[in-house]
């Protein structure tokens, strides 16, 4: 897949219309002029979701009615497709070729991988961050776990209630649990779906993890269920139901559900130390990097394509070495959008790169490598 | 102040009221009665007046109908031997369309969801069990209790809850089946439907 062309109305501060490189592309700009927004469009596009605020209208251009953020992808040589997304008040619409679609139908057509200062919560951040990274991963194989997801979250909320009311109306536990089996019974099925997609998804990562890209140190993940040490993990249905009909007290007193995947998380080690707690800074930027890599090796893996990669502030993110490691890794894979404010930066990879320069919103200038080698006269041989 | 004269105001009130009627709309409601013959909107007030005083509960399966016992539950010709569970009336419209269905209905008015503060006692339940007596059925033994609550969280929740409460009395209940549309092409089949289909494929 490739995003060929991106046109922006009220988005944020944005406007106009950028054709985009297939390989490396460098959105570059003094600080507060929107080389993010740009950014944050693209991964709306393919993900109908911004990767900073979960109130998409605040994203809509002060005083304006409408935003439209459209897009032109390659989905072969020869089949190309205008996506598009509006929003409007808090409705969003979605298009494909100027007629509506459903969501599931249009995720799926776009991908992308986005590596954030917000992402960094998933090597430093809590355990919900590292599950939320696995789910994504699962949902951009199968659409169908969103709705696994969503009844998991609903029984959850469901039980709660009950937990809740248990305790609050002193019912015996005879009482408790013939209320709750019913959704006991269906937490059974959808924590084993849960626990079952997670576990393959991070062999999956494993399979494809390219433990030392950056530094000496080797990077290990293992999934860490929340049932571990309780039983026989090999059967998790009979496991996760003995531990549900055990521990129902527990969660009455409670008054929440303590039982199943959301109490779960992914261990990430560097030489064998827990990432969140002794890595770097530097080091958990890199195992980020990692992770990301590994989630788009599977993601081509299984589809046969690549999935977009954008990279906010890279030059904050990390270092030139480990930038110029990532970006030559990244060659003839994906197609790739970074923003920095490093004139140096650009100079260094311009001759493999279209660069973009933002200012106010716009694009005020795109130059291709033939351009700008020119005018970045020696730099560009000096990689 | 206002923005119309009260009566007007009252009218648009009462259309706010109806599930899905915002306020443009029951603005529309309010101004095409001011334009209609008085005699459409008396025929309109009578029939509003006739579904709540004409409109009960049937006594043994709780559908909505004018004459008690229902007139499924009263038809000669009807299974007695078989009940179908189904949330709404409206569920068990969709059944009969299929004519292929002759037992008997249970009605229970909802689904089991405690953060809407939906318990079992809220459910029109109680009498659903006593309904397994041959005493109570016109001397047949039900053989089979169909679970035809939705397909969504809060529907499985009160499948369950009910098979729970009738395995130990010997029926058989079984839940229907979730899975492809009929008549569909495979591609129109939305991913969650096929992975559904796919996991409850059978044997040929």
């Amino acid at each position: 897949m490739l995003l060929e062309s991106l046109e922006v109305h009220n988005f944020r501060n944005l406007s106009g219309k950028v054709s985009w490189g297939a390989g490396l592309n460098i959105i570059y700009g003094d600080n507060g002029q929107g080389k993010t927004n740009w950014l944050e469009a693209i991964y709306l596009l393919a993900t109908t979701k911004s990767f900073r605020t979960q109130r998409l209208q605040e994203a809509i251009r002060f005083n304006e009615d409408l935003a439209v953020v459209r897009g032109l992808v390659a989905q072969s040589q020869e089949v190309q497709r205008e996506m598009q997304v509006n929003l409007q008040g808090s409705t969003k619409s979605i298009l494909i070729n100027g007629k509506k679609e459903s969501v599931a139908r249009y995720l799926g057509q776009l991908h992308a991988v986005a590596f954030t200062a917000d992402e960094l919560d998933v090597v430093r951040g809590t355990p919900e961050a590292r599950r939320k990274f696995m789910d994504r991963g699962v949902v951009s194989l199968h659409h169908a776990y969103v709705q696994t997801l969503a009844d998991y979250n609903r029984v959850i909320k469901q039980k709660n209630r009950l937990l809740q009311d248990a305790s609050e109306l002193e019912m015996s536990l005879e009482q408790a649990f013939e209320v709750i089996a019913p959704w006991n019974e269906q937490l059974i099925k959808l924590s084993t779906e849960i626990h079952r997609a997670r576990v393959d998804y991070v062999e999956r990562l494993n399979d494809v993890l390219e433990r030392r890209l950056f530094e000496r140190e080797n990077i290990t993940i293992r999934y860490v269920s929340s049932l571990e040490g309780k039983g026989d993990l090999s059967d998790y249905e009979a496991l996760i139901a003995e531990r549900l009909r055990l521990r129902l007290q527990a969660e009455i007193a409670a008054g929440y559900s303590l039982i199943g995947p959301h109490r779960d998380d992914l261990e990430i080690l560097f030489d064998g130390r827990e990432m969140r707690a002794f890595g770097s800074s530097g080091q958990q930027r890199s195992a980020l990097i990692i992770l990301d890599l590994a989630a788009i090796s599977v993601y081509y893996l299984w589809h046969n394509e690549y999935p977009l990669f954008l990279i906010d502030d890279v030059d904050a993110e990390l270092d030139r070495k480990r930038i110029s490691y990532l970006l030559e890794y990244l060659e003839g894979r994906t197609q790739t959008f970074i923003t920095t404010s490093k004139e140096s930066l650009v100079e260094q990879f311009v001759a493999r790169a279209s660069v973009f320069q933002v200012s106010d919103g716009r694009v005020v200038s795109d130059a291709s490598k033939e351009q700008l080698i020119s005018s970045a006269t020696g730099s560009a041989e000096s990689i | 102040m206002l923005d119309y004269a009260e009566p007007v105001t009252k009218l648009i009130d009462e259309f706010k009221r109806l599930p899905g009627v915002g306020h443009k709309t029951a603005q529309r409601l309010a101004f095409h009665i001011l334009r209609v013959p008085e005699a459409d909107v008396e025929r309109f007030v009578e029939a509003l007046r006739e579904v709540k005083r004409k409109i009960i509960f049937c006594s043994v399966c709780n559908n909505l109908t004018d004459v008690d016992p229902c007139r499924y539950c009263a038809s000669p010709s009807r299974d007695r031997s078989m009940i179908c569970v189904v949330e709404e009336p409206y569920n068990l419209v969709a059944v009969e369309k299929t004519r292929s269905y002759k037992g008997l209905y249970h009605v229970l008015h909802g689904s089991l969801s405690p953060i809407r503060g939906i318990g079992p006692d809220d459910l029109h339940l109680a009498n659903l069990l006593p309904r397994l007596k041959p005493e109570n059925n016109d001397g047949v033994e039900v053989q089979e209790v169909i679970l035809a609550t939705n397909p969504n969280t809060e529907g499985e929740a009160t499948a369950n809850y009910i098979s729970r409460l009738l395995k130990p009395l010997g029926a058989r209940v079984t839940r229907i089946a979730m899975g492809m549309p009929v008549g569909s092409d495979l591609e129109y089949v939305d991913e969650v439907t096929m992975d559904k289909a796919l996991a409850n494929r059978h044997e040929m």
